[in-house]
């Protein structure tokens, strides 16, 4: 049973990655600027971080700007990080004395 | 608690010539983060590895006073502080929440003689809040792991 079981994740792996071999030969060029993820939103930020932000870093502009709600989460995430650090390290180092 | 490390050499080079260029170059990358590669989260990164380092070779008896893990964790509250506040204030403006472009800062042209628009400084705000919160974030990771450290091997 256990030597089945094997084989069988075996089999399905293979499957898997000949299925995303056989698929990947179907994706957009990384640099093709008409690829579907490229079509959307990337060229309305490139124009409006040179026409309003004016600032040479398009990341920056983005990251900071037009995604800031993202920006301010992962803030949050980091300082929320630093604090249950603190406060289950704090306990345990009262609980000791 | 670190203890601090008994040699001339590394403290001369520490103290002289590695964390005074660790800081620049991390005030370096906050302040150029809007024309080259950088920004916040990294200058972050950078100036926290300046702190840890002179906590790891001087000891924290001696180099946490520059930056004891109080002050840390006021600062890092006061980062986050003054993102939440660049979101808030343009409320009171009209406009949308974290919309840069109604913030109160373009006078700031007139005091530094440079044209920037509202959103630009609206982006390096931001930019300090997050420098400030990442790199008092991760020097208080490494006091507060260190710490419990210390005591065990104490007991």
């Amino acid at each position: 049973m256990h030597k089945l079981t094997k084989w069988l994740t075996l089999t399905f792996l293979v499957a898997m990655v000949g299925l995303f071999v056989y698929v990947s030969a179907d994706l957009p060029d990384r640099a093709d600027p008409h690829a579907p993820a490229n079509e959307h939103l990337a060229g309305e930020f490139i124009e409006l971080t040179a026409e309003e932000i004016e600032i040479p870093n398009i990341v920056s502009a983005i990251l900071a700007d037009f995604r800031g709600y993202d920006t301010l989460g992962e803030t949050f995430v980091i300082f929320t990080a630093g604090l249950a650090v603190l406060l289950v390290l704090q306990r345990g180092y009262k609980r000791n004395d | 608690m670190t203890e601090r490390h008994d040699s001339v050499i590394l403290h001369f080079v520490v103290r002289v010539f590695m964390v005074p260029f660790i800081f620049a170059f991390g005030m370096y990358v906050l302040i150029h983060g809007e024309a080259s590669p950088g920004g916040g989260f990294q200058a972050g990164a950078i100036v926290a590895a300046a702190i840890i380092l002179g906590r790891l070779t001087l000891g924290h008896d001696h180099a946490g006073n520059r930056f004891p893990t109080r002050l840390l964790i006021w600062l890092a509250s006061i980062g986050v502080g003054i993102y939440l506040v660049a979101g808030i204030v343009p409320l009171f403006f009209g406009a949308n929440y974290l919309d840069y472009s109604q913030l109160p800062v373009l006078w700031f042209n007139n005091v530094a003689q440079h044209e920037r628009t509202a959103r630009a400084m609206g982006v390096f705000i931001v930019e300090i809040g997050v420098f400030v919160a990442v790199l008092s974030t991760l020097v208080i990771l490494y006091d507060y792991l260190t710490e419990r450290f210390q005591d065990e091997v104490d007991d």
